[in-house]
């Protein structure tokens, strides 16, 4: 086979663009390290007209919008979903993880919520409160100047609350509550369920002259064309390669990292997806921030006499401990709310409150907390949109379905009367919930691919339980009808299956002790000292808080300390 | 070289294979070209490739699209406000049968929607001796409203009955997706615009208000271009 070798060295190779790789890009680059940027799908820019899909209306897609090719519709700006063509995954054992891939400059943040949310003093040391799982090598004030700079280098609007364990930040303001969210604020509150305004990385408020401020349509699922909100592409990435000092390599599958006789990383491999070929590219550190189960594949797959099992993988821990966040969801009628007045309530990406978590664990059946995400459906129609045009009649006791004229009138009576509540939970991490190699299978690179078991535990049905006992009540203090029935212990209480909350983290984790983790607090590999994971794969555990924020402030505080050994000439 | 231009160039490059084999560009093809680029909506090469053999095969015949359109505008009749032909619902259908066509969607095209004519133009042949298309609005309606109801427990109009629900669906769901249907709606967003809270009359109509309190935290619109800066312990000073 020919394998091309690039004669260059790179001062270090960052695998993956996403909000791990992007950060470790943009500060190792702007210390005047020289980098190597390897992004497995191709280059992606929200402002390009060729490829944005914000403001377009559903009518300029054929299917409207169908989510044939995108899992969340045509407009969703991720390329990849839960299944790649020619890329399989499996499961074991009666389980089901799905795995959401993004092959694109930015990854996962071009698409994401924008749910910023920095983890508590607590969430490092859960441990200590309840036994379970495992504490973080480093405690919150180890992580916290990180955070402070994030929110001021990305932005991240939200309010000083001064609860212990969802500390405050360097916010923007945040938008005024939408109508809905009034509703939702006034049931919370009668069920003794906390809200504050949310925090989210949309510029509410100007932040740099290099960066547009949010105009308030609503869909940063899609991707600001004016960077208004955060993807690692638009604010990271594509400010970085301006600077001279980064290489981006786009179509570019790392299959594995390369290695000399004494274990030491000297570069990586990878297939370029145009033509096919192999190429080698040489660097004195890798740095892999391919997501946590793509790092834990890479790590597995770069076998050799100095790592029999895989790269770093003494501990035969990577792929172990593999979590994602809980979650369940209901959907509500709120009656009051039929025959709207339309007006333009897009506002940013998401919701404008919600419900950090507000209970104590002592005096509950489960361990570790959720939140709560509110939802809308005064929005734009996609396709799907009407298609039970009138199945609310059932309330007002009169007849569903038909047709006729009167279909118009249906479609605008319950047009925009429904919320719907989203849990997200902190999941126990377990050894036995992991992905590993599959010795039988390999993707369309010739590159051998994943298999998964994970299956969730006592502890998450009875946490999704309470979740939504919880919905039931502030539906009926809202005024509203929860929709369905309640889902009960023969179906799981509605947990989604783990990989569809997309908030994967663990495979990698993060301790002092070398047999019982993978990296160290600075997140590099116990057995190899020039080679990182700045992804999520670190995560010793995953709190009831989405992973981004977390992810890149340790990404910074890592760059840091990469910046640091390399003056000390230590690699 | 335009950017459409070279976006062309791409496809046809993605294309090159069954292109080239043909030796040349037909006519055809060159028509289901310019189909693509009628929706310009961000795709990949690869999603670009799957729309261009979507849009160049053919699901239903004439005949089939005539009874959906001859469907679709008693199920949802024309007003003052729009119709059917202009919401481009039958072409949906077209495309749908065609799109929903992975092995996940099992084919939706065959059997759900095609089925759905044939389900439609049996009862109508065993009621009046002619299939759908060839029935009066009169005799239409009378099958409809058999069928347009899940509480009719017929047993032998189940089928039916779960067939019609999904053609009323798409019909719906094609005319309020559509540039008309999206005005009838009436439906004011997707345009750049400054938020600044729900407006006063509506909160009026349903007895609810801001709390002074929340709401002095939230942004001042006055200053949103003016450049954050905060004091050490996270104040907003601008």
């Amino acid at each position: 086979m020919e394998i091309l070798k690039s004669k260059k060295e790179y001062d270090v190779i960052v695998v993956g663009s996403g909000a791990g790789g992007g950060m470790a890009t943009k500060i190792l680059s702007e210390a005047g390290v020289k980098v190597a940027l390897v992004e497995s799908g191709p280059y992606f820019d929200p402002a390009s007209p060729d490829q944005q899909t914000q403001l377009k209306w559903p009518w300029e897609s054929p299917r409207r919008g169908a989510g044939t090719n995108r899992a969340f519709g045509d407009f969703h700006m991720s390329y990849g979903d839960w299944s790649l063509d020619g890329e399989p995954y499996s499961s074991v054992e009666d389980s089901n993880f799905r795995w959401w891939r993004s092959r694109m400059l930015g990854g996962r943040t071009n698409h994401w919520g924008r749910i910023s949310l920095r983890f508590g003093p607590k969430d490092f040391k859960s441990k200590d409160y309840d036994g379970l799982g495992e504490n973080w090598p480093i405690s919150y004030e180890d992580i916290k100047p990180y955070y402070d700079k994030l929110d001021k280098l990305i932005g991240v609007f939200g309010t000083k609350e001064n609860m212990f364990n969802d500390p405050d930040g360097f916010f923007l303001p945040p938008p005024k509550p939408r109508l809905h969210e009034l509703f939702y604020i006034n049931g919370a509150k009668k069920s003794g369920v906390k809200v504050i305004p949310s925090r989210l990385s949309i510029l509410t408020k100007r932040i740099n002259n290099d960066r547009g401020i949010c105009f308030y349509c609503g869909q940063c699922d899609r991707s600001c064309s004016v960077y208004g909100d955060f993807s690692s592409s638009s604010c990271l990435v594509i400010p970085s390669l301006k600077g001279g000092m980064v290489d981006l390599y786009v179509n570019s599958m790392v299959n594995e990292v390369l290695t000399d006789k004494n274990g030491r990383a000297t570069g990586v491999s990878f297939i370029n997806k145009e033509n096919g070929k192999d190429y080698t590219i040489k660097g004195k550190i890798v740095v892999l921030a391919a997501s946590a189960c793509s790092t834990a594949r890479i790590l597995l797959n770069s076998k050799s006499k100095a790592h029999p099992n895989g790269l770093g993988n003494s501990s035969n821990l990577i792929g172990k401990y593999l979590h994602d966040s809980t979650g369940a969801g209901r959907g509500v009628f709120i009656p009051e709310l039929i025959n709207r007045k339309t007006y333009n309530e897009d506002g940013v990406g998401g919701m404008h409150v919600y419900s950090p978590w507000w209970l104590d664990n002592k005096k509950l059946d489960f361990p570790r907390g959720y939140h709560i995400e509110i939802g809308r459906s005064f929005k734009m129609p996609e396709y799907g949109f009407g298609f039970n045009p009138n199945e609310f009649n059932k309330f007002f006791g009169l007849r569903a379905g038909g047709y006729g004229d009167s279909l118009r009138d249906d479609v605008k009576k319950y047009y925009g009367s429904t919320i719907s509540l989203s849990g997200r939970g902190e999941a126990i991490p377990l050894k036995e919930n992991y992905c590993e190699i599959d010795p039988d299978a390999k993707d369309k690179y010739g590159i051998p691919v994943l298999r998964f078991r994970y299956k969730w535990s006592d502890n998450e049905f009875k946490q999704v339980k309470h979740m939504h006992d919880t919905f039931e009540e502030i539906a009926h203090n809202m005024g509203g009808i929860p929709l369905g029935s309640k889902p009960t212990k023969k179906d799981n209480y509605g947990i989604s299956a783990p990989g569809e909350i997309i908030h994967e983290v663990g495979t990698t984790r993060m301790g002092n002790d070398s047999k019982n983790s993978v990296v160290n607090k600075y997140e590099r590999l116990h057995d190899v000292d020039n080679v990182y994971v700045v992804d999520a794969a670190p995560f010793v555990s995953q709190a009831d808080k989405n992973p981004t924020w977390t992810i890149m402030a340790l990404s910074w505080r890592t760059s840091e300390h990469i910046i640091k050994e390399l003056k000390k000439q230590n690699i | 070289m335009k950017r459409r231009d070279s976006l062309k160039t791409l496809v046809l490059g993605s294309l090159g294979a069954t292109m080239t084999f043909n030796s040349c560009i037909t006519d055809e093809d060159k028509l289901i070209l310019d189909q693509v680029w009628k929706y310009k909506y961000g795709r990949t090469p690869e999603e670009l490739e799957w729309d261009y053999k979507m849009l160049k095969g053919k699901f239903f015949n004439d005949y089939e699209l005539k009874t959906i359109d001859k469907i679709a505008n008693i199920v949802l009749p024309p007003n003052e406000n729009g119709n059917i032909k202009d919401a481009g619902v039958v072409e949906l259908f077209e495309i749908i049968a065609k799109d929903f066509s992975t092995p996940a969607h099992n084919e939706y095209g065959e059997k759900v929607l095609r089925r759905g004519l044939i389900v439609f133009d049996q009862i109508c042949e065993v009621r009046f001796g002619s299939k759908l298309l060839e029935c009066t609005d009169i005799q239409i309606q009378s099958v409809f409203d058999d069928i347009a109801f899940n509480d009719n427990t017929d047993d032998n109009l189940q089928e039916a009955i779960r067939l019609f629900a999904v053609y009323r669906g798409m019909i719906i769901t094609g005319y309020f997706t559509s540039e008309i249907g999206i005005k009838d709606l009436e439906y004011k967003g997707n345009t750049p615009n400054i938020w600044d809270g729900v407006p006063d009359e509506i909160l009026k109509d349903y007895s609810v208000s801001y709390d002074e309190e929340w709401i002095s935290r939230c942004v001042d619109q006055t200053k949103r271009n003016d450049l954050a800066e905060w004091d050490e312990d996270g104040n907003l000073l601008t």
